[in-house]
């Protein structure tokens, strides 16, 4: 807990001043320097390590100080904590430049782990990692004194390889190679002794230790692992289970051909020309050369924990240990087959053994992203059909297990990291996105930033107007997956199917209800189903209004403006006029049916607007396409009030694009049928009527009218009249008590100049026509901009050509 | 390989009381780095800035954590880690611990993508930095093991600043539970003779 007293702590240590601390670090010296390092001494390093590690300002140490510290922490008659505590201050304080510690001379190995540890900080500008790598090599090439152990310097090892794997040379690969074939394959099954405490109490007489036993008691027939047990541990089983917790790390760096960085792809063992169809036998694996050696012990060592993994374990814990264990086996395997691949006969049919025992257990489940991948990388090589692993992969897990954080996190990883897979169409990977996305639904915050990877991959014109619904209705997939866990854990009795004749009463009884069932279906679907109408939802998300203000709902809720922007930007690719066509049709009509949650709505409506924008400026003539679709969302009044961000933007668009310069279908009835509906729409949100009932209507929509409506009648001359006659009467719709008392000072204000700017450029009809209907390449430049963005500039000179104010014109 | 081990406190929202509800600042107690990070150049530049980066690529880290274990302790529908006071012998459980995973961009902060795996217990998380192919089964299981050692060691769950105050009893646990960040496959056993052996130092 972090308590106020923790909180003050921190906040002196952070304030401590430059020449505190260093009278403070003159005492610690004195304490350190003096004969005995008792308890006064570790309290000073204690504080002097927080004075330190609190602030990330830099704190200055004399350079004899540092010295100080390294001398003691390389002293052998320190007690341990010292050293520990001044390894912790000199670590926090790197990159130092005032370090001069060296491994070299150390022989204890317990020391040289600790010291190890800060020079591993440095940055490697001194090429300390190499050196540590090459002293611990060094020091597991000769016989360890007694007492020593080279436990503590293995994972030295394997982060010298991961930071900087160049640091070993290939002989002495080599030889670490051989030794950790012999410790996974040769310890102990016996197990340890206890070490005699040498108590009052104490026993002189150690019992006989039994054999190991496995992790269901039974006794241990075979080599020790790491999922063998005993009472207490010998050296080498220690050992045994340091080299396999890095065996892969080590694989990774020298397993192949040559010399592999961890993070690089490993495609090493393809390039064999002869395919070796006999695997070599462990009687004769002594022959064999250490790296090749190594291989053959791990390979053993994997097949042996994949079979201890079936044991059902003594104590709970351990089950988890043996999924870890079975992931790692599996992935080993995985990697020697690529770095050998006359291995890969041996692994398919024990992995597809394995696949069989556990692909019905859901405890299992993360285990099958290993088998999957393995069977990926190598069934071509194998000749063998692994489908029914993918469908059964991509159909079932994320069904049933869409509410276990972890799998969701690696399921999507597998996912990216496999990304090809997608972009063949019939492919079962590409068919199932619907099932994706249920493991967005329920885990939206850390899966997001995934899903944005993800989803380019996923998108192409056969998928896109599903995957358009699908993002649209993600909230309500949320609240649906909630309603089938909740179905789930009820008992039995109360799972009967509802009376068709009667309305479920909540979203639990419709789930089982006749009427919702298969809408339910239709949502929680597994496989991609373009053909479904989607309107068959209406409904459903009516029902599941109950559950939009959950919190799972609503932080689902807000990944979906991040994915409509990024589902636009990727189809504007490769969408062809048809397509965006379908797009827009579909942005009205959903329009309306939207979950119902405020900011969600706004939010969606907000880029939907902007992307409608987009779509156009790719198609201009979708405005005459699809002008009965638009007549009919922009002549409907309601809309102005629901949805203003976008019908403002579809009124701009019209007033934009509706144009023979755009299109040559486009005609004079047809601008004059747009004219009468924006006419109508502007007349019937700029009425008069009784104080009592006027609503208001965005300050915008009324300007974006206006304008629309002026530019048409620039098209279309024998407007003009008409529109100028309104234009003028928005004088008296501005100054009206009614308007005044609901629209605010400066937005009325801001209409009348536009009213007038716009009546004044009707005079020049001319110049009109060009303001509003430029070439299209000049058009270019307005798009992506605030709706009226640029046309006030060109009204306002106009305006002043007008209406010249005294000695701006010559007379 | 983990490249680094976070202790911190959340922060967040202030127990709800008189005082108008609050966001306290989410806080590093305890941080372990092993190694630099993969991708950083090793430049020849100024030790203090690499240090100070160093810190806020923590720092980041640490927020991240912070951020996400809200996000869930609200979906999940739990009320904000009640401050029960707990006996000092009962074994804790982290069987419902809030946990999960998450990954961060090459770029935001490390130069390399990593994946973070963390843990929420009562107003602390537990975080490792790890590798992406990293095993994060056995990362969550490292967690686990971690986490109630570290709260009875450090006595987190005390009015005291141990966990400012004592690094070298953190620095001991991970060294054998997570030495070098390299983690250890352990079985129950392993787990014992460790503990047995990491208490007999203590009370040296």
């Amino acid at each position: 807990m972090f308590t106020a007293a923790a909180e003050s702590f921190l906040k002196q240590a952070r304030e401590i001043q430059e020449e505190e601390l260093r009278r403070f670090a003159s005492r610690v010296a004195a304490l350190l320097q003096g004969p005995e390092l008792g308890p006064e001494a570790a309290d000073c390093l204690q504080r002097l390590h927080l004075a330190v590690a609190a602030t990330k300002y830099p704190r200055k140490l004399d350079g004899k100080f540092v010295e100080l510290l390294q001398t003691v922490l390389c002293s052998s008659k320190c007690p341990e904590q010292i050293q520990v505590l001044c390894a912790a201050i000199l670590r926090d304080m790197s990159p130092c430049n005032d370090l001069s510690l060296s491994c070299d001379e150390i022989q204890d190995t317990k020391l040289l782990s600790l010291v190890s540890s800060v020079l591993l900080v440095q940055g490697n500008k001194k090429a300390e990692v190499s050196a540590v790598g090459q002293r611990i090599v060094k020091v597991l090439e000769r016989r360890l004194p007694e007492g020593q152990s080279a436990q503590y310097l293995l994972p030295v090892l394997s982060n010298v390889i991961t930071i900087s794997p160049e640091s070993l040379t290939e002989e002495q690969t080599n030889v670490v190679s051989k030794k950790m074939a012999d410790w996974l394959r040769y310890a102990s099954i016996q197990q340890g002794v206890a070490q005699p405490s040498g108590g009052f109490f104490s026993s002189p007489r150690t019992r006989q230790p039994g054999p190991v036993t496995e992790v269901d008691g039974a006794i241990a027939t075979d080599f020790f692992t790491v999922l063998s047990v005993g009472q207490y541990y010998t050296q080498d089983q220690w050992l045994n289970v340091q080299a396999f917790s890095m065996l892969r790390n080590w694989l990774l760096c020298y397993g192949g051909k040559g010399l592999k960085t961890p993070n690089s792809a490993d495609k090493s063992g393809m390039d064999r020309s002869v395919m070796s169809m006999v695997s070599t036998t462990s009687t004769s694996s002594r022959l064999l050369p250490p790296k090749e050696r190594l291989r053959e012990k791990a390979f053993e060592y994997c097949q042996r924990l994949i079979e201890q993994s079936n044991r059902r374990p003594l104590k709970k814990d351990d089950g988890d240990l043996q999924k870890a264990c079975l992931i790692e086996a599996v992935t080993i395997m995985d990697i020697i087959c690529k770095q050998d691949s006359s291995y890969v006969y041996r692994a398919v049919s024990f992995l597809k053994v394995l696949h069989g025992r556990i692909c019905a257990d859901a405890t299992y489940a993360r285990a099958l992203l290993p088998i999957a991948q393995f069977f990926l990388n190598h069934s071509k090589m194998a000749a063998v059909d692994s489908n029914a692993i993918y469908k059964h992969l991509f159909t079932d897990i994320p069904a049933q297990l869409f509410h276990n954080p972890s799998l969701a996190f690696e399921f999507v990883q597998f996912c990216k990291d496999n990304s090809q897979l997608f972009t063949e169409t019939s492919s079962i990977f590409r068919q199932s996105f619907p099932n994706l996305f249920k493991f967005l639904a329920w885990n939206s915050p850390p899966l997001i930033s995934e899903f944005v990877d993800l989803l380019p991959f996923l998108l192409d014109a056969g998928t896109a107007i599903e995957i358009f619904h699908l993002l649209l209705d993600l909230p309500c997939l949320t609240a649906a997956l909630d309603i089938q866990l909740r179905s789930a854990a009820l008992p039995t009795s109360e799972r009967a199917a509802s009376d068709p004749g009667v309305q479920p009463a909540t979203c639990l009884e419709a789930f089982r209800h006749p009427l919702y069932k298969s809408v339910f279906q239709y949502l929680l679907r597994t496989k991609s189903a373009p053909e479904d109408a989607p309107e068959r939802l209406i409904p459903l998300r009516q029902l599941l209004g109950s559950l939009a203000s959950s919190p799972r709902v609503m932080q689902c809720a807000e990944t979906v403006p991040v994915l409509l922007e990024l589902f636009f930007r990727v189809v504007a690719e490769f969408a062809d006029g048809q397509l965006i066509n379908q797009l827009v049709v579909l942005l009205l009509q959903r329009s309306d049916q939207l979950y119902e949650i405020p900011a969600f709505k706004d939010d969606v409506y907000r880029v939907l607007s902007s992307q409608l924008v987009m779509l156009c400026k790719l198609h201009p003539a979708l405005i005459v396409e699809l002008s009965k679709e638009i007549l009919e969302f922009s002549g409907t009044v309601s809309n102005i009030q629901n949805k203003e961000a976008i019908f403002t933007h579809v009124v701009w668009a019209i007033g934009e694009y509706m144009s023979v310069s755009y299109d040559k279908r486009c005609t004079v009835e047809q601008i004059n049928r747009f004219f009468e509906t924006l006419e109508a729409m502007l007349f019937e949100i700029t009425q008069l009527r009784p104080l009592a009932s006027t609503p208001s209507y965005a300050p915008r929509a009324i300007s974006v009218l206006m304008a629309t409506l002026t530019k048409l009648a620039a098209r279309s001359q024998d407007l003009i009249p008409r529109v100028s006659m309104f234009l003028s009467k928005m004088r008296t719709f501005v100054q009206s008590p009614a308007v005044t008392s609901v629209y605010c000072e400066e937005d009325l204000e801001e209409i009348l100049i536009r009213a007038t700017e716009l009546m004044n450029l009707l005079k020049m009809p001319s110049v009109a026509q060009f303001v509003f209907t430029p070439p299209v390449d000049v058009a270019c430049t307005r798009f992506q901009r605030e709706v009226n963005d640029s046309l006030p500039f060109a009204l306002r000179i106009v305006t002043r050509l007008l209406e010249p104010a005294p000695g701006f014109m010559p007379t | 390989m983990v490249r680094a081990f976070l202790l911190l406190a959340p922060g967040g929202a202030e127990p709800p009381g008189p005082a108008p509800p609050g966001h306290a600042p989410c806080r590093l107690l305890y941080t372990r780095v092993f190694g630099t990070p993969p991708g950083t150049p090793p430049v020849p530049g100024d030790p203090p800035r690499q240090r100070l980066r160093r810190k806020e690529q923590l720092l980041v880290v640490a927020r991240q954590v912070a951020s996400q274990c809200r996000l869930l302790q609200s979906s999940s529908g739990r009320p904000s880690s009640p401050q029960l006071p707990q006996l000092p012998d009962e074994p804790i459980s982290l069987q419902d611990a809030p946990g999960g995973l998450f990954q961060l961009p090459p770029g935001d902060p490390f130069p390399e993508r990593v994946t973070v795996a963390w843990l929420s217990v009562f107003a602390l998380a537990f975080a490792l930095v790890c590798d992406p192919q990293e095993n994060l089964s056995l990362a969550e299981i490292t967690l686990r093991r971690l986490a109630p050692r570290l709260l009875v060691s450090l006595r987190l769950l005390g009015p005291g600043a141990d966990v400012l105050l004592r690094p070298d009893t953190a620095d001991v646990l991970l060294d054998r539970l997570l030495p070098h960040g390299q983690m250890l496959f352990l079985n129950e056993r392993f787990l014992q003779a460790v503990d047995r052996e990491v208490g007999g130092k203590a009370s040296r």
